[in-house]
């Protein structure tokens, strides 16, 4: 029964014909259990982490059990509140919207240049961006920071926003998927007199829908995530994010049990967000670690 | 007429809507991305209060980094973090990929499974591990030694084990991402070699010696310098879980930038330290573009 599935398989180094060895049979099935385990402990720290969070902060500090005595949700709504973490949802929700709509047309119109106007010496341009990839923002993010109270923006979301909009990974994503297009449709759009700007909105952009999906599920994920840009910029402004009510955990009087739930509030969107989207994440991430 | 000068330019009108496309897009990524390179160059040649330059003083900022002696343990450590990395981090996930391919049950599980790591926040996962390395009968690997029946350890406060384990976390979260990425690369070999190497009497030992793991070779290499450049910045892991102790012993430069500037307020020296970083990050980019590049040929 186990092994009939085998009979398919056409990747990968075993065949079916190996296992009519019997050796080669406990290995399949070796395999198939060290599989599970790596499942088993990629997850077991987030489960773990909803399990304790239900704990009592007298139970979570004395007994060393990995289940909770009692699943009592009210504990929860308590800390939300104690918390006032709705106010961190909100502003992280905030953060999120401005960044995907700021990553789609941002990225977006910079590749469409580079990989359909190509207008002379657009190469600059894609050299510049290529190196952007490679040179993290963590770096420069000392200089980010003066040159943003410079300009007065500190304290407020719009640097976070037009940050995604500035990301080299995304360009080259969009970028690889423009090129793919079918030529004809934009060459029709132009000869109808179709200006550029209108090709890329009614045109493009519809063609595009499976990569302007992934490129909003990652900017969701990278800017609910981020924390050092957004503690710089919003850290005492009484807007902080998720991410930065965290880190100030770090010097505040919460007691443990506190802490794990804000760990499990901040935890929850990304993982509705990976059920729904578990397709897309996972082809995008290959799709541009092998092209790119 | 005019058609014909503009050729003789060069630039014809669909250039300028071009580049016009672009322009936002282009400020952005030189407010963002570019520019501040450049301005850290300059602020690090000078004296700051606050974000207020003051006056030039050559490399003195250089100066005072390198001989601050936080300067040589972070120096230390980010290597014994790189060495810890390619022993735990690089090999992992190709372990991983190898076994995953080889099954045929559940296999869309294993992949989801074995990512979902990746999408926890940086910051949630290491406070999340915080309370896993706890010492004490609490700490969560504790709790499970002891059903095992083995004593109680230390953790992240036993110098000789910090760095390795903020690695293993580090590749807790990234290997099943970058397992994917070697199982696409192993779905693109041509299962023909496969049977024409066992033709040949391979084992399964041998394949995987001779045909699956030559054909990751190139992939390998550039995921390893993108895994170096990503160590080489490690900072959350040492800010939060350890605050850089025992006694500096996890330490990292990008925590020393995050305490020169944002504890200090010393902008000037954080800005040399990251120019510093900036110039070894460019020179192992450089690396990178020529692996990816003599793949393409």
């Amino acid at each position: 029964m186990f092994f009939d599935k085998y009979r398919k398989k056409d990747e990968g180094t075993i065949r079916y014909y190996d296992l009519y060895s019997r050796k080669h049979r406990i290995l399949a099935v070796l395999i198939f259990a060290v599989c599970i385990g790596m499942v088993i402990i990629a997850l077991f720290p987030a489960v773990w982490v909803f399990l304790a969070s239900f704990k009592d902060n007298a139970e979570f500090r004395k007994e060393a059990t990995i289940l909770p005595a009692a699943f009592n949700i009210e504990n929860y709504i308590k800390t939300w509140n104690d918390l006032k973490f709705f106010k961190y949802y909100f502003n992280s929700f905030a953060v999120v919207l401005g960044s995907v709509i700021s990553s789609i047309i941002f990225n977006g119109l910079l590749a469409y240049g580079l990989a359909i106007l190509r207008p002379k010496g657009y190469k600059v341009i894609f050299t510049l961006v290529m190196w952007g990839l490679l040179i993290p923002a963590t770096t420069s993010v000392v200089a980010l920071f003066v040159n943003i109270n410079r300009i007065g923006l500190n304290q407020s979301f719009l640097p976070l926003w037009l940050s995604m909009g500035a990301n080299a990974f995304f360009v080259v994503l969009f970028k690889q998927f423009f090129e793919g297009l079918p030529k004809e449709l934009i060459e029709a759009a132009k000869l109808d007199g179709c200006g550029v700007l209108r090709t890329f909105i009614s045109i493009i952009l519809p063609l595009s829908k499976p990569i302007v999906m992934v490129i909003t599920i990652f900017t969701i994920n990278a800017a609910w995530s981020d924390f050092l840009l957004p503690f710089l910029v919003l850290n005492g402004s009484g807007h902080e994010t998720v991410m930065v009510r965290l880190f100030l955990f770090r010097t505040s009087n919460a007691t443990d049990v506190e802490v794990l739930r804000a760990v499990a509030f901040s935890i929850i969107p990304p993982i509705i967000l990976f059920l729904i989207f578990q397709k897309q994440i996972t082809e995008g991430t290959t799709a541009g670690a092998i092209k790119g | 007429m005019k058609a014909v000068s503009n050729k003789k330019l060069g630039i014809s009108k669909k250039d300028i809507s071009g580049w016009l496309i672009m322009l936002p897009t282009i400020i952005l990524f030189a407010f963002f991305v570019w520019e501040p390179l450049g301005e850290s160059v300059r602020l690090s040649l000078y004296t700051a209060k606050g974000i207020r330059l003051q006056e030039f003083v050559g490399l003195d900022n250089y100066a005072l980094v390198l001989n601050h002696p936080d300067f040589l343990a972070a120096f230390k450590n980010t290597f014994t973090y790189i060495l810890w990395s390619l022993i735990i981090g690089f090999f992992t996930p190709i372990i991983m990929a190898v076994l995953i391919t080889e099954t045929v049950h559940f296999k869309g599980l294993f992949k989801i499974g074995v990512y979902f790591p990746n999408i926890m926040p940086g910051m949630a996962m290491v406070m999340m591990w915080g309370f896993f390395f706890r010492p004490g009968d609490t700490g969560v690997l504790n709790i499970l030694l002891s059903k095992l029946g083995i004593e109680s350890m230390e953790w992240l406060t036993n110098p000789k084990l910090t760095i390795p384990l903020i690695i293993a976390t580090m590749t807790w979260k990234g290997a099943g991402s970058t397992a994917l990425i070697y199982m696409a690369g192993i779905n693109g070999i041509n299962p023909e070699l496969y049977e024409a190497a066992t033709l040949d009497g391979a084992g399964i030992r041998q394949r995987v010696r001779f045909i699956t793991l030559p054909n990751i070779f190139s992939l390998g290499k550039t995921l390893l310098i993108l895994q170096v450049i990503t160590v080489f910045q490690i900072l959350y892991e040492p800010l939060v879980m350890t605050n850089g102790g025992p006694n500096n012993r996890s330490i990292s430069i990008m925590q020393l930038v995050f305490n020169y500037a944002f504890r200090d307020y010393n902008y000037p020296a954080a800005a040399a330290l990251s120019v510093m970083i900036c110039i070894v990050l460019v020179i192992l980019s450089a690396f990178y573009f020529k692996l990816t590049k003599s793949k393409e040929d």
